[in-house]
């Protein structure tokens, strides 16, 4: 177990309000969980009324929020969010490149809140960690004594002038992340490109990515869908890649440069897409001396670069210093997932400012570290349980297969059973990719797995 | 330990999508068992060959057809761990036509006896 970083160093008034209320709440209760908590459900709750507000519905809060209520006797959960529709967001590769229909990605987040929480239908707008509250957009102010930060990330369309999210499916613009109906567009414009074939680009840009795997996922499914048209002798696929690599894993990057270049996929380096005519189908690419190049093209796939939604960055939460300060990401230790200034402050999924990790398979490894951690300092303790920083990705390779690729914070890989060879083209990954996944995801929601 | 408990997680949520299904073949089995037991002259021990064979022949199947139904093909097999996961779903599916089989092969022959 590490030692937390700064775990004292609360502003004094925060520091005092929350060990005053770490007081009233039946600190000395029994608390069920061993070190080895994170993957066993918790046996028994503990009595508290701590107020804990969870600021974001997707994966990571929703998971929590389970967890909490079942670890957690008389806690008061808030959870914070507008968002009413659910949406699998591995699934958006699948329909972005035709193997699943839409409504596999659709559903309501009514369905898989636990009971008794209280759902606040708006945004966060402000975070207040010094006086322990938050703020919404409509204006109200909510306290808290124990605050987990689930907000995602903002996909920052903004920083490509000529960028039109709307435009998606239109004059070969695709895009698989902004929901299910960009990834619906981004299959139509696949589709259509398919039909003649001509120039596709595929973009990667420098930030740190939710799903690095999905870029790679869309090239090597948009050359499959080429093959199956017939038209991939008259098609030219180039990725532009804004940093030195594909990936961020060396074996893997290594592994998919040697695949593409047999497949014919050309890659460049430190380009970054700087700016789109969508009408005129051209792109600007900038290197990073400055070098500007614009290229014309019939497809493109469009990834923009992510930071932490303004509420966070523009917060006390955000890093102030090192490689996540200007994504703006929440500021937690990266095994504990506790804040390193508040610590009644926790952050899950793709918000935390951690080394790589920005997937779904994260939350699933780290759901219960972020509760069994909170749990404990609810009763008075420290984090307990620590995070390797697992992370996976069914890389997709063309219709019927793919690579299962697990790797760890230092970008070892670490497969959950040992017969599985990650590089290995694989049945059975397509398999898990295609059917087992979702209902995993699902198992995880609900805090079970 | 807890690959298992996530395998069982998700063979549970693959079953709550499809319930009524299950609900209904189960229904079903009860009471073809229920038939073939009261029916005079069926004898559930002599129908075991014929239930076992068309249950190997339901795995034959569903190893041929269950790639080409999840978008892939027996030709993505990759290493014996596609091999061995196939042959596993295979086999469950053999069980399941095996278990229909049983009580009807048992009728079917006291109809004929
Ligand atoms: C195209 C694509 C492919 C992917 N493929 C895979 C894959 O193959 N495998 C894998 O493991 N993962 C994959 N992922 C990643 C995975 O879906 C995410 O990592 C996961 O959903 C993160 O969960 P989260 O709870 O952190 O964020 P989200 O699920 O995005 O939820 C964040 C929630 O916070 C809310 N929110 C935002 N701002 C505020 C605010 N200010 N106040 C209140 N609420 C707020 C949002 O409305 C949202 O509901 C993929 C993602 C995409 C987009």
């Amino acid at each position: 177990m590490k030692r937390i970083a700064g775990q004292t160093a609360l502003p004094p008034r925060a520091a005092d309000a929350a060990r005053r209320r770490l007081l009233q709440l039946g600190a000395g209760a029994p608390l069920a969980l061993g070190a080895s908590g994170a993957a066993t459900p918790a046996r028994a709750s503990i009595r508290t009324n701590a107020r804990i507000v969870i600021a974001g519905s997707g994966l990571g809060g929703i998971a929590v929020a389970n967890r909490l209520s079942r670890m957690l006797d008389g806690a008061r959960i808030t959870i914070v969010d507008r968002k009413e529709e659910h949406n699998y967001q591995p699934g958006y590769t699948l329909v972005a490149t035709g193997v699943w229909p839409v409504d596999k990605v659709r559903d309501r987040n009514a369905e898989f809140q636990p009971a008794g929480v209280t759902w606040v239908r708006d945004m966060v707008a402000a975070f207040d960690p010094a006086a322990n509250a938050v703020v919404t957009a409509g204006g109200q102010r909510i306290d808290y004594d124990f605050l987990v930060v689930a907000t995602g990330l903002h996909l920052d369309y903004a920083q490509i002038p000529g960028m039109d999210v709307a435009a998606i499916g239109s004059n070969g613009l695709a895009s698989v992340y902004p929901g299910p109906q960009a990834a619906q567009a981004t299959w139509a414009a696949m589709q259509s490109f398919a039909q003649k074939g001509g120039n596709a680009i595929m973009t990667l840009p420098a930030t740190p990515l939710k799903c690095a795997g999905a870029p790679l996922k869309m090239t090597f499914m948009l050359r499959d869908r080429l093959r199956q048209a017939g038209t991939l002798d008259k098609s030219k696929v180039r990725f532009q890649s804004a940093l030195g690599a594909v990936f961020g894993v060396k074996v893997v990057n290594d592994n998919v440069l040697a695949r593409w270049k047999d497949l014919g996929v050309g890659v460049e380096f430190s380009r970054r897409l700087a700016a789109i005519d969508i009408g005129a189908r051209r792109a600007t690419f900038v290197s990073p001396e400055g070098e500007k190049e614009e290229l014309p093209y019939d497809f493109i796939h469009v990834v923009p670069p992510m930071r932490a939604p303004d509420a966070v960055k523009n917060s006390e939460l955000s890093w102030k210093e090192g490689p996540f300060a200007a994504g703006g990401w929440l500021e937690v230790d990266k095994a504990t997932l506790q804040h390193r200034r508040f610590p009644n402050v926790f952050g899950i999924g793709d918000i935390n400012g951690t080394p790589r990790g920005k997937t779904a398979a994260t939350v699933k490894k780290s759901a219960p570290i972020v509760a069994a951690n909170l749990v404990s300092v609810i009763a008075g303790g420290k984090p307990e349980v620590s995070f390797d920083g697992y992370t996976s990705c069914p890389l997709l390779t063309r219709e019927g297969s793919a690579m299962l690729i697990e790797f760890d914070y230092d970008g070892k890989l670490t497969p959950s059973l040992p017969m599985i060879e990650p590089l290995q083209d694989s049945f059975f990954a397509w398999l898990l990719k295609v059917r087992m996944l979702k209902p995993a995801y699902l198992a995880v929601l609900k805090g079970r797995v | 330990m807890y690959e298992i408990w996530l395998a069982s997680n998700i063979v549970w949520e693959m079953a709550l999508t499809v319930w009524p299904l299950l609900l209904a073949a189960a229904v079903a089995w009860l009471l073809l068992m229920t038939a073939a037991v009261r029916r005079p002259g069926a004898r559930l021990r002599r129908a075991l060959p014929a239930a076992l064979l068309c249950a190997a022949a339901g795995a034959f199947a569903a190893f041929v057809i269950v790639p080409g139904a999840v978008g892939s093909s027996l030709g993505e097999l990759g290493y014996w761990v596609d091999v061995a996961n196939l042959a596993a779903i295979a086999a469950g599916c053999g069980v399941a036509v095996g278990a229909f089989a049983w009580p009807l092969a048992a009728i079917f022959r006291a109809r004929a006896a």
